[in-house]
């Protein structure tokens, strides 16, 4: 029961930094108003809203590519997005929205190639993903060099989509983004179940008589269509750091996947308009990898500060045990030294605990001392009434868990796992401790 | 570098004339083809162990990043030590290679940490690099040499014109000096911009100053006419050099360390019990790899270097089994498809086919307009022309190729096809329902097959002389009856199954 209290203040937790972070996300744009005395041109609110409407979406979705373990897909396939940019210009001239469309086929594709020579050799995914990304980009840096020795095209424009030209978003862009997002969302929302057994448990779905190869196909569509509204304002290549930082961020706050999504999405909104913001402070700082580094950030702060996963709390949590684990093995030196010499109260001569516990000694004596269990007296270390009493508990409770060990059958008692620093008191029911105590008393010492 | 450089020419003149290097080594082409040729095989050399170490996007990864090692390094030698930007100096080389070996310790320590998986510490730490990159260079370096195109493509087409110049004979460097007879002295006046004054105002003070006083290399003193005897000079294209330092390196290392690097490639564990520290293997790949795509960043660009790590390694990897056959074919494979892929360039493609009358033929099925003068990039063009070889492999490989499998799985289902209905045959011979069974023209249906596949089969069997045809019924010879048993033999030793004693 008491570990479900705790999972759910743990939600509750994971619930409150998201609307913590979607606070400031929405008062992004009149703090940094205020704060940098930056004003708000039209172009840089349009920028920030995209940034903001593209990071959510891709924090989303990215988290299904960062649980499958398909991370670099992103990579290959923002990157085979370029030649149907170009093949696109060629055919039918420079509209956005046919680009767009010419890139998700690209992208697509490659999808589909990866696919087949995973399915027909030996090559595993790492080398075919390289693969494809070096061919299909290769082709459209070519297609692109064909594109610039035409005299009089208007391809000017086209490499944004490489490195990605926030200045360029326009209004409608922003429209297509949120409508093409939204779209993206419902069917997330709609295909929720399938996407997170797919992801999970694949081989679970399929003996469901799920179809998963049409829904792993959804999915990875998905991505795609998100990769391509993308590269316009962080480009093919660092698409990939838009897909998959914030889904990594997110990662380290929950172990619950709609948790997880809504978490991506919020971290992705924060480090699109942050990036837009930062980079609308000075012309020469570029917005898509100024998103990226903000994303990153806060890949590294969740790693660093994210509870229980957190490296910060690991570190702390490493240390308290072992501070813990000295204090409790140095208390039991001096106890049974103590009582091996007289009184549980006579003095242990500071030689003999740290010739004992080395380095240990030190930790666990400052640890003891600070509690007052233990003093420095006249022929040395001597343990203080409160010192005693948890010594004498402690023995006490060693020597149940042995009893508890040699006769447990015995005496009929309930069967748990062997756990010497805890109580055993706490953990069994009054009666077999009762049991325990008299078979203790009975002289059964171990 | 340079003194390198020397030995390697004056080896060279043993076998041409100081007129025909020149002329070589002023063709476009010649210097493209040898050096792209020279980045294929160095990558393609370690591209093989990356690739059967499942580290093939490390090579994306470390090539991405060896950007912000030479932006970095470039922006400490401007700003800080004050030296001439120069893209081909040692130092960023050596910072790229830095940055490039601290990618790979950065997304092993976030493997490690276990908050992360290996994929998404590699999708996040290049990104990131990358980005720190690409700000540094928008916000602080105007340099041609260092923009966008130039880490996209590289500039391997123009490598040819970026030289050093060595002197055989008649080698003479000349010092300009005021008294030089070929000095160019100028008045100039000294106080005229202070006070505002005309040249001609009375009050205007000159110096005399030497316009083109200085040290001049031979090269230098012909080209300006400072010599009477042209000096015997071989211009040398500095990527050449660094390239092919590259592929000796590379060469040299996978030779000197085969042993170790096969056993640290297929067992480290044994390789560690045996002593021979994979770990260092490992590491030492990562600088080679490193050094290659900064090598090879002036002339391919950072992003298109992969495709020589990955490509070839793969390719051959789909033609054979045996570690050094592999070692063998995929540096070929790079240097052919880097030998095609100037000519795709240029508009011929595998010399076959002009890429002028595939551009005609998009035109004439679209109804468009499009200039069919087909002049692109050389280093992406080298790279299509590598994956071109790559499908090539992927259709035609005799054992794993598209082809080869087809005509496996084609095979074994004939072969399947042949012993159901031996076997069904041989269940039903002798029995009641044999009339029924057995007879020929009904044979299909018991299978649900169509009747032309079974009569294909029947006729097959006939004709390997396993069946006969009796009165309208199939009837097993004796070879037939021997292949029966032989099959249900082979299945019953398959599954672990005691097979009868005849």
């Amino acid at each position: 029961m008491t570990a479900r209290a705790a999972i759910s203040r743990d939600e509750r937790r994971v619930w409150l930094i998201i609307a913590a972070m979607a606070l400031a996300s929405l008062l992004l744009v009149p703090f940094s108003q205020a704060l940098f005395g930056l004003r708000f041109t039209y172009t840089v609110r349009v920028v920030a809203l995209g940034g903001a409407f593209l990071g959510l979406l891709s924090g989303a979705l990215g988290c299904f590519a960062v649980l499958r373990r398909e991370s670099l897909l992103g990579d290959a396939l923002s990157h085979a997005a370029l030649p149907g940019v170009a093949i696109a210009f060629l055919l039918a001239g420079r509209e956005l929205s046919l680009l767009l469309i010419g890139a998700g086929i690209a992208s697509w594709l490659s999808l589909r190639f990866v696919a087949a020579l995973l399915a027909t050799t030996r090559i595993k995914q790492d080398a075919a993903l390289g693969i494809v990304l070096a061919s299909w980009f290769a082709a459209g840096i070519a297609l692109l060099a064909y594109i610039q020795s035409i005299p009089d095209a208007s391809q000017a424009g086209l490499d944004h989509f490489i490195f990605g030209q926030a200045a360029a978003i326009i209004e409608s862009d922003v429209r297509l983004i949120s409508v093409v997002g939204l779209v993206i969302l419902c069917l997330l929302a709609l295909l929720w179940k399938e996407f997170k057994l797919v992801t999970f448990d694949a081989e679970f779905a399929g003996a469901n008589g799920m179809r998963t190869g049409l829904v792993d196909t959804l999915l990875s569509t998905l991505i795609v269509v998100t990769i391509v509204l993308g590269l316009q304002l962080a480009g093919v290549i660092l698409m990939v750091g838009m897909l998959i930082a914030p889904g990594v961020a997110a990662r380290q706050w929950t172990q619950k996947l709609d948790q997880m999504v809504i978490l991506a999405a919020v971290f992705g909104a924060f480090a699109g308009g942050v990036g837009a913001v930062i980079s609308a402070l000075d012309s020469d700082i570029p917005t898509g990898p100024t998103i990226i580094v903000v994303a990153s950030a806060l890949v590294l702060l969740s790693l660093a500060f994210a509870p229980s996963r957190g490296l910060l709390w690991r570190r702390l949590r490493q240390r308290s045990n072992r501070r813990a684990f000295a204090a409790r093995n140095t208390l039991r030196d001096l106890y049974r030294y103590a009582l091996a010499h007289g009184a549980a109260n006579s003095p242990v001569p500071d030689r003999f605990i740290r010739g004992v516990r080395d380095r240990g000694a030190e930790l666990g004596l400052r640890e003891l001392r600070g509690a007052g269990h233990v003093g420095l007296g006249e022929g040395g270390w001597q343990l203080s009434e409160s010192g005693v009493k948890l010594a004498r508990r402690d023995l006490h409770n060693q020597q149940l868990w042995e009893i508890y060990r040699l006769y447990a059958h015995e005496l009929d008692l309930p069967v748990m796992e062997e756990d010497r620093e805890r109580e055993i008191t706490s953990l069994l029911p009054a009666d077999a401790v009762a049991k325990l105590e008299t078979k203790l008393a009975e002289g059964a010492d171990p | 570098m340079m003194p390198l450089e020397r030995h390697l020419i004056e080896f060279l003149l043993n076998f041409l004339t100081r007129e025909e290097l020149n002329a070589f080594l002023r063709s476009p082409q010649n210097t493209a083809t040898l050096i792209g040729g020279l980045i294929a095989v160095s990558g393609a050399l370690l591209g093989v162990f990356l690739l059967l170490r499942g580290l093939s996007l490390t090579s994306d990864a470390i090539s991405h990043t060896a950007l912000l090692g030479i932006v970095v390094a470039f922006l400490l030698m401007t700003s800080v030590f004050g030296l001439e930007g120069d893209t081909s100096s040692p130092w960023l080389i050596i910072g790229a290679s830095l940055a490039g070996v601290g990618t790979v310790l950065l997304t092993e320590m976030l493997y490690r940490s276990g908050l992360l998986r290996q994929d998404a510490a590699l999708g996040l730490a290049f990104p990131l690099l990358f980005a720190i990159a690409v700000i540094l260079v928008s916000r602080f370096v105007d340099d041609v040499h260092l923009d966008e195109d130039a880490v996209l493509v590289g500039e391997i087409g123009l490598a040819w014109a970026n030289t050093n110049s060595h002197c055989f004979d008649h080698c003479q460097s000349v010092t300009v000096t005021e008294d030089h007879p070929a000095a160019r002295m100028t008045r100039q006046c000294v106080n005229c911009r202070a006070l505002g004054i005309n040249p001609r105002d009375s009050r205007a003070a000159f110096v005399e100053v030497c316009g083109n006083c200085g040290d001049y290399s031979p090269a230098q003193a012909w080209s300006a006419g400072l010599l009477e005897r042209a000096p015997a000079l071989v211009f040398f294209p500095k990527s050449i050099t660094v390239t092919l330092a590259m592929a000796l390196l590379t060469l040299a290392f996978t030779l000197i360390f085969y042993k170790e690097l096969k056993l640290a490639t297929f067992d480290a564990g044994l390789a560690k019990a045996l002593g021979f520290r994979p770990a260092l293997m490992h590491y030492a790949l990562m600088v080679l790899v490193s050094l290659v795509a900064v090598g090879a960043f002036d002339a391919v660009g950072s992003i298109l270097v992969i495709a020589f790590f990955i490509i070839p390694p793969a390719a051959a990897y789909l033609l054979t089994d045996r570690l050094a056959l592999m070692l063998l074919l995929s540096p070929l494979i790079g240097a052919l498809g880097a030998t095609l892929g100037y000519d795709l360039a240029r508009g011929q493609l595998f010399s076959l086919l002009p890429v002028a009358r595939a551009i005609a033929f998009v035109n004439r099925l679209f109804g468009l307009d499009l200039i069919e003068d087909w002049d692109s990039s050389i280093s992406a063009s080298m790279v299509l022309m590598i994956f071109a070889l790559f499908l090539l492999a992927w259709v035609f490989s005799p054992r794993y190729g598209l082809i080869a499998g087809a005509l496996r799985r084609a095979n074994s289902r004939r072969r399947f096809a042949d012993q159901v209905v031996l076997a069904h045959i041989h269940n039903h011979q002798g029995s009641p329902q044999a009339a029924t069974e057995l007879r020929v023209d009904t044979l299909h249906a018991h299978f649900r097959w169509t009747r032309r596949r079974m009569a294909r089969v029947l006729a097959r069997l006939r004709a390997l002389g396993w069946i006969r045809i009796v009165s309208g019924g199939a009837v097993l010879t004796e070879r037939g009856e021997d292949q029966v048993h032989r099959f249900r033999r082979s299945m019953l030793e398959a599954h672990n199954m005691p097979t009868p004693v005849k």
